[in-house]
């Protein structure tokens, strides 16, 4: 059995040629480095923030750079698993040595590669992971541009007392990172505004049949019924409860899944007048939104949202921090991000501290948006709304 | 007992596609004796060819007639030239086969996501969520058809099985194959057309399903673990025992479900599968004798 | 063969003085895990490969010493090394009333039995949001900035796997268990208690797969039910580790464990990055596009490779290294 050494060898060889070849990349520009899951469950979304870094990172050369260095993107592929993530994340800062790091989707793989970045200190801005968590454990060197999940349920709390006469709620979620701490936290909300939860109920995403927790939902007869969902999981629910003449004053969802246009597809009519919180539109009044939005579509023939809205306005924030940065040392990057107080297309960005956050960019609205007609309006804060909201939701059979 | 009631439809409904997915393994479990763990991604795929006709305007109950031969064909190909092999080869562990069906997922899931990504994909019908309601009790259209199309599946295999020469060959193989050999049977031919058989019955319970679920590459696994269960509850080879074993998950699931808690689905379904396969070895065909 | 075959000597001594060489932390990164597939490989094999018993739920184990470390943390504040010592005794006492109730079982039903073990326990950690964690599951910093010290660790917890493999493997007990896995009826009737035997195969193989769990945990800082509970991730991998590398053989699993982790990592980086680097060197967008594709299909490539093994080399590497070196070498004279 003597293959075994010289394989071994062999094999020794090649990975050194191979670390060495890797050494061996031009030196002039600035490294970013972005953990993004670009294959796997959530490819779609990990596509659409890839494409936004790009084409600002594309913006930011075209206009001279980081004083005259470029941004060099390099990505890497998280697959939507925590472990791997970590790994990707070690890889940009031990072998890449990028200078920053941002990114960051699932709040799994955002937790696991935030706590290396923290270890390593090396700055790291959130993009999109959403767990309350992620800021909450005082890491200096991780910063985060989106809202938390704890306040996806904000603009609802005022729509709610507007609207008047919500008293009971039903909560359904999926079990996953996201589904069970936006649950945890929209319980809390509702108690405080003095909303009783009748039924909470999470669920293995994937299900094929509601039907036994919506007739169950159905019997309790909450005023609203607010669902943590995923895209088809989402559709399903709500064609069940159309299924189930289930008939509360609002249907609402506080997960990306109501927002997709696959959700109206696929549900119909049964998505009709269902409301969602969202972070973003292109409708929003921010500098370059809406110039954001067109681009994107010209450039890649599909439309964005507000996860490519989210890593447009970070790659910004992150050029801005590396021009305003005394050096490229990680904790001069860490000050100057610190200090940053500019408007993105996804809104202002400042980073500050409350409640058990620090570190943490607050946005002053965010949205409620309800399908009618088929199309997503914005319907809340009445500051922003294009249409009025249509409350109490008409029952099934009385809608045309 | 209105919330009763309308559990127990959708358990039933559920059930009897259930048992339709649950058939094709059995019989590929009974006659050959290994596991498919490959059964979730054969309905996986016909789902997609579903998805496909279905976008050039074809209705998902008439992709039935493309899916179901399309299945056949792969199933045995699949056995004959990968697992066929193996039986021949000595090996140290029997559970070779089972391994190769685990690959045989793989690379199915792989595939699809390749030409298809991952995004969701779904069928368009202007039936997916209709309904009728008997005493107040909701009933969707296409599972209650379902439904029905898998209780007649399984009248024609029983009848198959114990009216037809192929049928009972079939049968004479499960029972004992040396025996069945030395019958005259060609059983290589055997093994290869009951796994087609099977490919082609999960494709039917696939098509089916499309209407009232969704497609994605990586739907398959969970629907093979549900495949075993009933199989096992069941009985393996027993076409009557899949028909009870689907329902009795079916109603199990959702009894659990709104007892229980939604989050509970699935372990009940494991839970009767731990159950049975300690109290009732044999499934329900020990108690039916079919 | 009595004693341990030179190359092995050779490869771990190569093992424990290449951090004084290579410190690059992304090989580490891989050699770690190669060396925690090495323990969790080699502890199913005990198990399936020599005793018979194909568990198709080897992540019970995995998990149930991930979180007894995790747990250790989460409720009590102690530091989640105290999962080192307990986490396999955790899988241990998970393992031993499962094969009471489940040893009964033959062949795939038995198989399947530990593959719903397998799914119970993440469906429970998923739902027991306050005892676990639930899907937000648990996080910790590692102790170690560094990675040498968790290599040093992994490495002697592979060494000492594979030396209590090989010493029971080559004492009695090793033959009760071949003598079981061929024809458990038989060796009943020749007076062996089958079911101690079966039950301290299990006994041992559980140890070993929680206390790597429970490594893990401390590795990586973050673990959660469809994480270290993955069917696919960690008790299928387990299967295709031993198969690949040959079960029912003592290195066998090592040598699976190497290649499954190499090749995984060569895919998912694209040859390391070498398509990207072939891509900027020479403009050419092929070389970018080769990249994707091939980082796209790894898992592709995986199932295509199991199937191959499966049918040209069911024993595995190491099992079936005879036919490999024929067919290989066979333009050379007779070795």
């Amino acid at each position: 059995m003597r293959a075994y050494p010289k394989g071994l060898l062999t094999v020794a060889v090649l990975l050194l040629a191979v670390v060495l070849c890797g050494g061996v990349m031009a030196a002039e520009n600035v490294k970013v480095g972005i953990v993004l899951p670009l294959t796997g469950a959530q490819a779609k979304f990990g596509e659409i923030e890839k494409r936004s870094f790009e084409m600002a990172a594309e913006e930011i050369n075209a206009a001279g750079g980081i004083k005259g260095s470029k941004l060099e993107l390099l990505f890497e592929d998280d697959t939507g698993k925590p472990d791997v993530g970590r790994a990707a994340t070690e890889k940009l800062i031990s072998r890449d040595k990028v200078t920053v790091l941002t990114g960051g989707y699932s709040s799994a793989v955002t937790q696991a590669a935030t706590a290396v970045a923290q270890q390593f200190k090396v700055p790291f801005l959130v993009t999109t992971g959403s767990a309350d968590e992620i800021t909450e454990k005082g890491y200096d060197y991780i910063f985060r541009i989106n809202p938390t999940s704890s306040e996806y349920f904000d603009p609802f709390e005022t729509l709610i007392q507007k609207a008047g006469g919500i008293k009971t709620m039903a909560l359904l979620y999926e079990n996953t990172q996201f589904g069970q701490s936006s649950a945890k936290d929209v319980e809390g909300a509702a108690k405080s505004a003095g909303i009783q939860v009748v039924v909470k109920e999470g669920y293995q995403a994937g299900a094929i049949d509601f039907k036994p927790i919506l007739s169950k939902v159905k019997g309790a007869k909450p005023d609203i019924i607010y669902m943590v969902s995923y895209v088809m999981d989402a559709a399903l629910l709500m064609a069940q409860c159309k299924e189930l003449d289930i008939n509360p004053k609002m249907f609402a969802g506080g997960g990306a899944g109501f927002t997709l246009p696959e959700f109206q597809q696929k549900a119909a009519a049964a998505a009709d007048l269902v409301y969602s919180a969202t972070l973003w539109s292109e409708d929003v009044p921010y500098k370059g939104a809406k110039e954001y939005f067109n681009k994107f579509k010209k450039k890649y023939n599909s439309e964005t949202e507000y996860h490519g809205a989210e890593a447009y306005g970070s790659m910004y924030v992150v050029a801005d921090a590396l021009k305003r940065a005394k050096s490229f040392s990680p904790n001069d990057i860490r000050d100057a991000l610190a200090a940053t107080d500019m408007m993105t297309a996804f809104g202002p960005v400042k980073f500050i501290s409350y409640g058990k956050k620090k570190q943490q960019n607050k946005l002053p609205n965010t949205f409620v948006v309800q399908w009618q007609n088929g199309k997503m309006e914005t319907v809340w804060p009445e500051a922003f709304a294009k249409k009025k909201y249509i409350f109490p939701t008409p029952a099934w059979k009385d809608r045309k | 007992m209105g919330i009763l009631l309308q559990t127990i439809v959708a358990g039933l409904l559920k059930g009897g596609l259930y048992a339709l997915i649950g058939i094709g393994m059995t019989l590929i479990m009974g006659v050959m004796g290994i596991i498919n763990l490959a059964h979730g991604q054969m309905m996986m795929v016909a789902m997609y060819i579903a998805y496909v006709l279905n976008t050039m305007g074809v209705d998902p109950y008439f992709s039935l007639l493309v899916a179901m031969p399309t299945l056949f064909l792969l199933g045995v190909l699949i056995q004959k030239y990968l697992l066929n092999p193996l039986i021949k080869v000595d090996t140290i562990l029997p559970e070779n086969q089972v391994l190769m069906t685990v690959g045989i997922g793989m690379v199915l899931t792989e595939v699809i996501r390749f030409i298809f990504k991952s995004d969701y994909k779904y069928v368009t019908t202007s039936y997916s969520s209709a309904t009728f309601f008997l005493g107040g009790i909701s009933f969707n259209v296409p599972l209650t058809i379902a439904f029905f199309i898998a209780l007649a599946f399984t009248a024609a295999m029983f009848w198959f099985l114990i009216k037809t020469d192929l049928g009972r060959s079939i049968r004479a193989t499960a029972q004992d194959k040396d025996a069945a050999t030395l019958m005259g049977i060609n059983t290589g031919r055997i093994t290869v057309v009951t796994m087609g058989l099977g490919a082609a019955l999960v494709a039917a319970a696939g098509c089916l399903l499309a209407p009232v679920y969704y497609i994605f590459p990586d739907l398959g696994g969970p629907f093979t673990a549900k495949a075993f269960v009933i199989t096992i509850l069941g009985g393996l080879g027993s076409t009557v025992g899949a028909i009870l074993g689907g329902i009795t998950l079916g109603m199990a699931e959702s009894l659990g479900a709104t007892y229980l808690g939604m989050e509970y689905e699935d372990i009940v379904g494991l839970a009767i599968f731990v159950a049975v396969l300690l109290f009732l070895p044999g499934g329900f065909k020990r108690l039916t004798k079919v | 063969m009595k004693k341990t075959p030179v190359a092995a000597i050779v490869a771990v001594a190569a093992l424990a003085l290449l951090p004084l060489v290579l410190a690059d932390n992304y090989f580490l990164h891989l050699l770690i895990l190669f060396l925690i597939w090495v323990i969790i490989g080699s502890s199913w094999n005990i198990m399936a490969g020599y005793t018979g018993q194909v568990s198709f739920g080897h992540a019970a184990f995995f998990g149930t010493g991930a979180y007894t470390a995790g747990l250790f943390v989460m409720h009590g504040g102690f530091s989640a090394w105290w999962g080192m010592a307990f986490g396999g005794v955790a899988a241990m006492l998970l393992g031993l009333p499962f094969g009471a109730i489940c040893f009964p079982l033959r062949g795939a039903y038995f198989a399947l039995a530990s593959l719903a073990l397998n799914l119970i326990l993440m469906h429970l950690a998923t739902i027991a949001e306050r005892f676990t964690g639930g899907m937000q599951g648990i996080m910790i910093m590692p102790t170690f900035v560094s990675k040498v010290p968790y290599y040093y660790i992994t490495l002697g917890m592979a060494v000492a796997t594979l030396v209590v493999v090989q010493s029971i493997i080559r004492s009695k007990w090793g033959y009760y268990f071949v003598s079981i896995r061929e024809d458990q009826d038989a060796a009943e009737s020749l007076g062996i208690d089958t079911n101690r035997y079966k039950n301290v195969s299990l006994a041992v193989s559980a140890f070993f797969t929680g206390t790597a769990g429970a490594l893990y945990m401390n590795y990586m800082g973050f673990i959660d039910p469809h994480v270290v509970f993955s069917l696919h991730d960690y008790s299928v991998m387990a299967i295709l580790v031993a198969i690949v590398g040959g079960v029912g053989t003592i290195y066998g699993p090592a040598v699976g464990a190497f290649i499954m982790v190499g090749l995984q990592e060569l895919f998912r980086s694209g040859f390391f990055g070498l398509f990207k680097y072939l891509g900027d060197r020479t403009g050419s967008e092929t070389f970018t596009q080769a990249m994707e594709v091939v980082q796209h299909a790894h898992v592709l490539v995986f199932g295509i490779l199991v199937v191959v093994v499966i049918l040209f080399l069911p024993n595995g590497i190491v099992g079936d290294w005879g036919k490999i070196r024929k067919s290989v070498f066979r333009s050379k004279p007779a070795a």
